[in-house]
């Protein structure tokens, strides 16, 4: 590497941190946003050391029944039992903090999944334009137009009736192959609204003097896609990505609520369906796990709307 | 006459959309495998001369091209076929019986929610970072983040378990299960069971509404003309309602077209927890027993109506702002 070449890259890299830094320096002094922050790592900590904050083990694990084997089922909150115990006998507080490890990995695969198609099919559309975006488009619509939830419910069902393969661990929890189907389902039926903005980002960053250049000077297609236009809509991604986050856990949890989750998968959904027809006697085995959907989700939408401002200074005053 | 031609080509539009829904749903019916396992699911001992019989009874024994162009057929005439469930009752019968009580749920918590959000955001957009902005933007936020369902849950425990105020479920009941005023007013009592269902609808899509109108309020009182028109001495009051609302509320225009498509759909959470008898719960029993054709049909009157709702804003778009009609 010449001398130059090296104060090139070094230049280069210093203000891309720079661009970084200043974001960072704008979200700190947002305190919904730090407030936001702090709620998503303390979810990740809960979830990272779930074995150890929680007092029994994770279901399927026969333990998770203490309390039903010493007679506690449906027990309010007390000094052994934080959250009380649900309907059928587990230790609530456990369960919830189990769940978190679920929350976690169903947010980012699915925000995984629809991202990927987002910007597969937002790039191709918003940089080839022409034919290729209408084509794109229509089919865009059709996924908005269509009522998603009903239709994730109705896909979640037949493929859970046929769902085979196996099971695998997370962070010291079995996902069983039910949720992965769940998880990829709200996937496909989620990326549409997020394609729309890729594909916006796009026509907008194609229409920039330096990738017209950078075409003049005969930069394949690809390279202007990956090395000059992606880096450049970075932002609205991660900013779209970490709001998707929250939507996909409460996406998840309404399906398990609604009684089409893998019964053997405890997420917070689950729990509340465990004991939904047993409301009226166990209030608290319903309160304290939604509690923990609306910490979750709260706090990506706070860090998300956070990241928005730090990352899109324009309406700030 | 821009504007008929504007509408003909948005109609004409509309055809393919449509067509390629109807065989998405369609297709839905087949991934599950022959659709006969699914409605003898659960009857071993059933007889292959049974079967065939179920198979016409459904039309199920032509080939599927014909049966999907027939189910098409169909539908432009109004019939939607026969539920697998319910004893084989008509699609159509069942979809109106449940029709009504959906949408007046929906209505009234989607009106209210506009009615309030316009002036909440409004307010918010105003005076950004005050102390009242932070609040309504938190409470926003917040309202975003809730699992529907939870708060129906809560409301329940709370309200009608706890108090005693309000009817847990349904649309009617019982004189007893409201015991507060002792009133039997048919009337007094289907308000009643409106009250929790509308609180948790028109609280989330509020949520929504104020989080669009004070963004694009902000965009809009950013722009040059509401600074020409401060600058021409305007007052404060008039440069707001008269000049900035109307750029800003028509993201509104576009959520209530989309939202009173979804009217139909309902909000399954909501209905499921409040056992309304509305579209959206029965639906979620529909996917659950994977009823295709019942499936199918609601899925297409949401859709429809979504599109036709798409169409009204389209339309009032071109009347409120003529240069969409050049494009």
């Amino acid at each position: 590497m010449t001398k130059q070449e090296k104060t090139k890259a070094e230049t280069a890299s210093r203000r891309s941190a720079s661009q970084w830094a200043v974001a960072w320096r704008r979200f700190k002094r947002n305190r919904a946003g730090v407030a936001g922050l702090i709620m998503v790592s303390a979810l990740v900590f809960i979830a990272i050391f779930h074995n150890l904050l929680a007092l029994y083990p994770a279901r399927p694990d026969p333990k998770a029944f203490t309390p039903f084997y010493k007679g506690d089922t449906a027990k309010p909150p007390s000094a052994n039992y934080p959250f009380g115990t649900s309907a059928i006998g587990t230790d609530v507080f456990s369960d919830v903090i189990h769940g978190s490890v679920y929350a976690i990995y169903v947010g980012v695969l699915v925000t995984v999944i629809t991202m990927g198609l987002a910007i597969v099919v937002g790039a191709i559309a918003g940089y080839f334009g022409k034919w290729v975006d209408n084509i794109l488009m229509r089919i865009t619509e059709i996924f908005l137009v269509f009522p998603s939830l009903l239709l994730i419910l109705v896909f979640v069902r037949i493929f859970s009736i046929s769902a085979g393969g196996g099971s695998w661990q997370f962070l010291g929890i079995t996902v069983p192959p039910g949720l992965t189907i769940v998880i990829f389902i709200l996937g496909v039926f989620n990326w549409a609204s997020n394609a729309r903005m890729v594909r916006g980002e796009f026509l907008r960053v194609r229409e920039m003097e330096f990738v017209q250049a950078e075409k003049a000077l005969g930069a394949s297609n690809w390279r202007i896609i990956f090395r000059h236009v992606l880096p450049n809509i970075l932002s609205s991604i991660i900013v779209v990505a970490t709001l998707t986050i929250a939507y996909a856990i409460l996406l998840e949890a309404a399906v398990s609520f609604l009684g089409f989750g893998d019964p053997n998968t405890i997420t917070w959904g689950q729990i509340l369906q465990e004991n939904f027809s047993e409301m009226r006697t166990v209030w608290w085995a319903e309160f304290f796990p939604g509690l923990a959907i609306l910490f979750s989700v709260f706090g990506f939408n706070l860090l998300g709307d956070g990241l928005s401002d730090a990352l899109n200074p324009r309406l700030r005053e | 006459m821009s504007l008929i031609r504007y509408i003909a080509r948005r109609l004409l539009y509309m055809v393919p959309l449509l067509l390629g829904i109807s065989i998405i749903s369609f297709i839905t019916m087949y991934a599950a495998g022959d659709p006969i396992t699914i409605i003898t699911m659960g009857k071993p001992t059933i007889t292959e001369a049974q079967r065939q019989a179920i198979r016409i009874y459904y039309g199920l024994d032509k080939p599927v091209p014909v049966q999907y162009l027939n189910w098409l057929v169909n539908i432009l005439k109004g019939d939607f076929g026969k539920s697998f469930t319910y004893g084989g009752q008509p699609v159509r019968l069942l979809i109106e019986q449940w029709f009504w009580p959906t949408v007046e749920l929906q209505l009234i918590s989607i009106l209210l929610a506009v009615a309030l959000s316009i002036p909440i955001g409004i307010m918010s957009a105003k005076n950004q970072y005050s102390k009242r902005d932070i609040t309504v933007t938190s409470i926003a936020l917040f309202g975003v983040s809730m699992p529907t369902f939870w708060l129906g849950v809560i409301l329940i425990i709370a309200f009608s378990y706890n108090l005693g105020w309000l009817p847990s479920a349904g649309a009617v009941g019982a004189p007893y299960l409201w015991p507060l005023f002792g009133i039997e007013n048919p009337t007094l009592d289907h308000l009643a069971h409106l009250i929790l269902p509308v609180t948790v609808l028109t609280y989330v899509s509020l949520a929504q509404n104020v989080r669009l109108v004070r963004a694009n309020m902000l965009e809009v009182l950013r722009s040059d003309y509401i600074l020409a028109a401060r600058a021409s001495g305007l007052s404060e009051r008039l440069v707001i309602y008269k000049h900035a609302l109307r750029n800003s509320i028509t993201p509104v225009i576009t959520y209530l077209g989309l939202s009173l498509g979804a009217v139909v759909g309902g909000a399954p959470m909501t209905e499921y927890v409040f056992n309304w008898p509305g579209l959206g719960r029965r639906f979620v029993d529909a996917a659950m027993n994977l009823d295709f054709p019942l499936i199918m049909g609601i899925t297409m009157i949401i859709t429809i109506m979504t599109l036709v709702a798409n169409l009204i804003v389209d339309i009032s778009y071109a009347f409120i702002d003529p240069r969409i009609r050049v494009e």
